[in-house]
């Protein structure tokens, strides 16, 4: 901004033009009395005092107009007399100014300029930051595990939706709640863990956690970590819940697994081993007994061999290691084959077996050798588990609809209590109540089952009633137009 | 320790079988039987000198059979050995807590079956007479 000034010294007329208005206002006052008659002398003098009053005014406002400008031109003259003693003179001054006003708004422009770009490179970063906050999001909500992550107040800052649907609340509107208020009360061994680890400032914490769900309760290998600010400080809590519900189911059916072909191995192998020592004790006394001994032995050792080929019988097949050769065969042909097998031991606990007439066109695509051995496990199964003197039917049927050949034996055995049915086929499984009716190992029908259902994509079924007995069978899909292929 | 009684309990009938021989062999009157329930009504009503059981059995299990023979009065004080198939032996606490003088495991051998019964047999008679 430049600022001139220009002032000249001038004499001001005050009192005539004080006087000049006040004539000029009397003339005029009195014209508008002439105009206005009626008025009287009264507002005549009343309107000559206005008039000398307003002159009066007037003039002492040109009086201090006068002043005024008397100061100014003081000041005026008072500058000009410094800008010659410092040889320079007002315009000098005022280029001055601009040059330096000019200098101080470059300076403004390019500080302006820097933090444009800086305001640039912050938008910048955080749009980078947005981006990155959303894929953290995105990964931490895609995750399986359950993700929670609290403050130094254990309020909620993030959880994902497995963390939701574990403790049951909203995972989207819980930002800020207390961790202890979002817990229910059966899990409050987390929040207990949560509050420890701040507590404690660990680094990592873990612990297996078990939580009743329903009948199954679910257990969660857990690991609790610190987060910790510059002044290392913990500043939050970041807790993973891997779900290994099933790997302790597995583990546990390991250890059955191990438990029980330990105990079916160990029993055969007790009886080996004691009979065998009685006879190098010669605690045989006579022949006979030496004959029955070693027929124990015999037996046993048989035992031994069968149950160890059903092992890895079952382990090939479950592994896929088997050779499988499927060709079209008759079942009902096949069943035939396999009741010799049966026949001695139905004879010898008076059971008939009924059979039909083999039917044709029931087909099957069957690797012989195990399809017979599932055969004459359900066949042994039923005359074990019937009473003297009862029947066994086998039953072979063609689905024509369905496509599929069903085979079924009947027995008029013990049968299964109802809550145990549906466990009948599963590894190692023995019914409790009908432990005394036969010794097993619990892998016969486990071995029907992999080789009906995995070698051979059919299905096992299983119906039954207590004391009437039960009905155990299988379907396979029906081979079309394939002529069958008789063994034996 | 001739006359002295013993139950032998276990649902493989070889094996009371061949304990039973090698115990009469040696002057054992043996009784015997084939599950839980059945070992402890012979042993309340035969009132055997030692019990030797089975851990697995259908019906009652060994340890329930001993649980069973210690709650009643006249079977309380009663030897017990526990033969197992196992892969695991019998707890040392449930051990204690059972009065279980010994733990055999499967396959066992007869010889050491009888040491251990006479030795059982031989500290029982020792602690009477003191």
């Amino acid at each position: 901004m430049v600022l001139r000034l220009s002032i000249k010294k001038r004499s001001v007329p005050l009192v005539p033009i004080g006087v000049g208005i006040a004539a000029f206002i009397l003339a005029a006052a009195l014209l508008v009395h002439l105009w206005q008659r009626s008025f009287g002398v009264g507002w005549f003098i009343v309107e000559a005092v206005c008039c000398v009053a307003g002159a009066m005014v007037v003039t002492w406002l040109g009086w201090c107009l006068h002043r005024l400008l008397e100061s100014v031109t003081s000041i005026a003259r008072q500058l000009k007399q410094d800008g010659e003693a410092n040889k320079l003179d007002s315009t000098d001054v005022a280029d001055e100014l601009a040059d330096a006003i000019a200098s101080r708004i470059d300076h403004y422009r390019q500080k302006q300029f820097t933090l444009e770009e800086q305001i640039k490179q912050l938008q910048i970063q955080l749009q980078l930051a947005q981006r990155q906050k959303h894929n953290t999001d995105a990964i931490i909500y895609s995750i399986r595990d359950a993700v929670i992550v609290v403050d130094e107040f254990n309020r909620l800052l993030m959880a994902n939706e497995a963390a939701g649907k574990l403790f049951g609340f909203d995972y989207k509107d819980s930002q800020y709640n207390p961790i202890s208020k979002l817990v229910k009360q059966d899990k409050e061994e987390f929040t207990s863990l949560l509050n420890k680890s701040r507590i404690n400032k660990s680094r990592a914490t873990r612990r297996e956690l078990t939580f009743a769900d329903g009948d199954r309760p679910r257990t969660f290998d857990c690991i609790v970590s610190c987060v910790y600010d510059k002044r290392e400080q913990v500043c939050g809590t970041v807790a993973v819940l891997h779900n290994i519900t099933r790997e302790k189911e597995i583990s546990q059916m390991k250890n059955d697994f191990v438990s029980h072909v330990s105990h079916e191995l160990k029993t055969p192998l007790a009886s080996i081993t004691a009979y065998a020592e009685m006879l190098a004790d010669g605690e045989a006394a006579d022949e006979k007994t030496q004959k029955e001994f070693y027929s124990i032995i015999q037996s046993q050792a048989n035992r031994l061999s069968r149950l160890i080929e059903d092992i890895l019988n079952t382990a090939r097949i479950e592994s896929g290691l088997i050779k499988v050769d499927k060709k079209p065969m008759s079942l009902a042909i096949l069943i035939a084959e396999q009741l010799g097998m049966i026949k001695g031991y139905a004879e010898e606990k008076d059971i008939e077996i009924i059979t039909q007439k083999p039917i044709i066109f029931d087909q099957a695509y069957v690797d012989h050798d195990m399809m017979s051995q599932v055969i004459v496990n359900l066949l042994s199964n039923a005359v074990k588990y019937t009473p003297n003197g009862g029947t066994v039917t086998i039953e072979t049927q063609v689905d024509e609809i369905a496509k599929v050949v069903r085979v079924k034996v009947i027995d008029t055995g013990v049968g299964i209590p109802e809550d145990k049915v549906e466990h009948v086929f599963d590894k190692f499984y023995r019914v409790k109540e009908n432990d005394k009716q036969a010794k097993g190992t619990g892998l016969g029908l486990n071995l029907v089952k992999q080789i009906v259902e995995k070698v051979h994509e059919g299905r096992v079924f299983v119906t039954s009633k207590v004391n009437q007995g039960s009905t155990f069978g299988f379907e396979l899909p029906l081979a079309v137009n394939e002529p069958a292929t008789v063994t034996g | 320790m001739a006359d002295k009684k013993v139950l032998v309990v276990d649902d493989e009938i070889h094996i009371v079988h061949v304990v039973t021989i090698k115990l009469r062999n040696n002057g054992y009157d043996v009784i015997s039987a084939s599950d839980g329930a059945e070992a402890y009504e012979l042993a309340c009503s035969e009132k055997p000198d030692i019990v030797v059981t089975d851990y697995q059995m259908p019906v009652m299990s060994g340890l329930e059979l001993v649980d069973k023979l210690r709650q009643t009065q006249q079977t309380a004080d009663v030897p017990v050995i526990m033969l197992t198939a196992r892969s695991f032996s019998v707890e040392e606490q449930q051990k204690q807590q059972l009065k279980i003088s010994k733990c055999l495991s499967k396959p066992f051998s007869p010889k050491e079956l009888l040491r251990d019964i006479e030795d059982v047999l031989y500290q029982q008679a020792l602690s009477q007479q003191d």
